[in-house]
């Protein structure tokens, strides 16, 4: 209980900070902060996770025929890192959601398809 | 130095402070068992040496002594085999099949033996899961603590692992940021100010160390939140994605060379034979040997050798298993060097340093101990600041046990592991209770006294003690004397000694000094921590 407390007073501040950096300075929402909250923890979490197991499906193979699934493993930590800070750091957390959710809605879809495609040969 | 706007500033500060204290505790944890973990191997061959120096853990007569176990397993699990050197230079090998569990996680299942090389003796022979077999193994078991401490906190798969990686992500974070908010990063690498305010000089002394170790920290997190999350459900994914959910076809397929199918009876052709071929051709010494369809027409015999000097990646090759002639070298994944090949060879150099030996492993030590320094000392700063206020006081006196009772936990789990080992009791019981006790112990310590200086003068002396001490059970429950190990060529076990002694009498040495300056809250401490960022 504590580590979710700490966690939540870490998001806290770092909206406290973001909200401090828009032009018309005032008290961060509490809509604003959970939004937050959301989209910098899990969303972005399981959009990096999308968007590594759907590069599998467009990434070019390479030479030996494996880049498309070892490249998207590999450079999970970097997917992740980009979109955690973006998330954190974009002063219209409207077009950070706009975009992390269209990321995730595209992987998503792409897989499916890919899924229901494969399921239909078999 | 790198400009950012104020506010940008502010905000890369504070993600940078929460990231730490969000899992400052436990990320110290995985970063010191880290540490100890850079010579796992060498722990290994201190706990549990043989009688003498294994010159050469893959000798002559390698053949003969896994064709003799070969012949004693059910075939069944001649579906694979692996043998590699471990603890004190024993040769391992496992002849196992491939199932899934309960759970429709795969597992292997077979029987494993440990041999000693110099006469080809068999020490030990065990049957079951892998992980059965794993928690039967006495030889390695004071390595294995700390490694899977290290990787997954002990806690059960995939939840560990997703553990670990998430911290590696939270030290990812700290890293980048750090770097950011560090606007005078060239002068930071030099700033000490001694004579100045004691808290000024610990917070001197954080940056110092946190802004030398920032591209390792970055390196280390990333390899590691790579390894964590990779085979906790990266592997997964990807291969519910691509393969249909087929783990062993997704990894067949990277690895790149599944063998065509011919179940025709074959004897195998001499092992020995390869083994001084693969030497040649690669110019290292060999860390691992993988058969695949013992005994079989279309029996497969990959060598992996080590890392030549210099070098971050290396060939393995690969033989027919029943006619021994060699069919090609091939990079670590796929058949044909590539990016995501050579991005996947990086990873584990760059993590385990073990790429240039023992020297290597010594700097990625020193390294790994000055990122738990700086994790430890970072929140130590940050809840001497806040300590008067009661929730801030429970995570200083959680940094307090955590932080010098971790240390004195895995060194006391050492104290249990040679007794234990002995009395032919269960290695890793005792290991665990030891540890766990040591870890409460130290948790009472740090709420009940009144000056966290009080739990820190007890918890050093005590390590400093249990540090010096501990070759001293070690040679107390047969273990070989300095004389007798010296006598037997090892010379391992005489450094790792020498090494334990200096740094109990480093422990024991800082007590010497005041209480560190970062515990001393002064009246301006605030005001300097404001400015300081931390």
């Amino acid at each position: 209980m504590q580590m979710v407390l700490i966690y939540t007073c870490a998001i806290f501040r770092i909206e406290s900070a973001v909200s401090a950096a828009e032009p018309s300075p005032s008290a961060p929402s509490r809509r604003a902060f959970w939004s937050r909250v959301v989209l910098a923890g899990p969303v972005v979490f399981v959009c990096a996770a999308l968007v590594m197991c759907g590069g599998a499906l467009w990434l070019p193979k390479g030479a030996a025929q494996i880049d498309n699934l070892v490249v998207p493993i590999v450079l999970f930590p970097a997917i992740w890192a980009a979109l955690f800070f973006y998330a954190c750091l974009d002063r219209r957390l409207g077009r950070a959601w706009g975009v992390v959710g269209g990321l995730s809605v595209a992987h998503l879809a792409l897989i499916a398809t890919h899924l229901m495609t494969s399921g239909a040969a078999a | 130095m790198i400009r950012l706007s104020q506010e940008r500033t502010k905000t890369l500060l504070a993600i940078h402070g929460w990231s730490a204290v969000f899992l400052g505790l436990l990320l110290y944890a995985v970063i010191l068992t880290g540490v100890a973990s850079v010579f796992a191997t060498e722990i290994g061959d201190w706990s549990s040496p043989l009688s003498g120096k294994v010159e050469d853990p893959f000798p002559a007569g390698t053949d003969r002594m896994i064709r003799g176990l070969a012949a004693t397993v059910d075939p069944e699990f001649h579906e694979e085999l692996f043998f590699f050197p471990r603890a004190g230079g024993r040769l391992w090998a496992f002849f196992h099949k491939h199932e899934t569990d309960e759970d429709g996680k795969p597992r292997e299942r077979g029987v494993a033996a440990e041999f000693d090389p110099r006469t080809g003796a068999i020490i030990q022979r065990v049957e079951g899961t892998d992980e059965a077999i794993e928690a039967r193994d006495e030889a390695n078991a004071l390595a294995h603590f700390m490694v899977d401490l290290h990787v997954r906190l002990h806690l059960p798969n995939p939840w560990g692992l997703l553990l670990t990686g998430i911290l590696g992500l939270a030290m990812l974070v700290a890293a980048v940021t750090g770097f950011v908010v560090h606007r005078h990063l060239i002068r930071e690498l030099f700033t000490l100010r001694r004579r100045g305010d004691r808290l000024l000089s610990a917070r001197d002394t954080h940056v110092i160390a946190g802004t030398w170790n920032l591209p390792f920290a970055f390196i280390l997190a990333f390899t590691g939140s790579y390894f964590s999350f990779g085979s906790a459900f990266a592997i997964p994914a990807m291969a519910m994605v691509a393969f249909g959910g087929d783990q062993e076809k997704m990894i067949e397929t990277v690895v790149g060379h599944p063998p065509a199918v011919d179940e025709t009876a074959a004897p195998m052709a001499d092992l020995d034979a390869m083994i001084a071929d693969a030497r040649a051709r690669s110019g290292a010494e060999l860390s691992f040997v993988q058969v695949q369809h013992w005994g079989r027409a279309d029996a497969l015999v990959t060598v992996f050798p080590r890392y030549r000097d210099g070098e971050l990646s290396t060939l393995s090759y690969v033989y027919g298993g029943a006619d021994g002639m060699f069919r090609y070298a091939k990079p670590a994944l796929g058949l044909t060097p590539s990016t995501g090949g050579a991005l996947f060879d990086l990873m584990a150099p760059l993590h385990f340093g073990h790429f240039a030996g023992v020297w290597s492993k010594a700097v990625w030590f020193a390294l790994g101990f000055a990122s738990a320094y700086v994790t430890i000392t970072g929140l130590l700063l940050w809840t001497t600041r806040r300590q008067a206020q009661r929730g801030w006081r429970h995570l200083a006196a959680a940094t307090h046990a955590t932080g010098y009772g971790l240390p004195l936990g895995l060194v006391l789990a050492g104290w249990a592991y040679f007794p234990a080992r002995a009395a032919g009791a269960d290695v890793h019981g005792a290991m665990m209770t030891v540890f766990l006790l040591t870890l409460a112990l130290a948790c009472v310590l740090a709420w009940r006294v009144t000056e966290f200086a009080t739990a820190r003068r007890a918890l050093l002396g005590a390590s400093g003690i249990a540090l010096i001490g501990l070759p001293v059970v070690r040679m107390l429950c047969g273990g070989p004397t300095w004389p007798g190990a010296f006598d037997a060529g090892l010379h391992t076990i005489i450094a790792f000694d020498i090494g334990l002694v200096i740094g109990g009498a480093c422990c024991l040495g800082t007590l010497r000094r005041a209480p560190h300056s970062a515990m001393q809250k002064t009246a301006d401490s605030d005001a300097l921590e404001e400015a300081a960022g931390v």
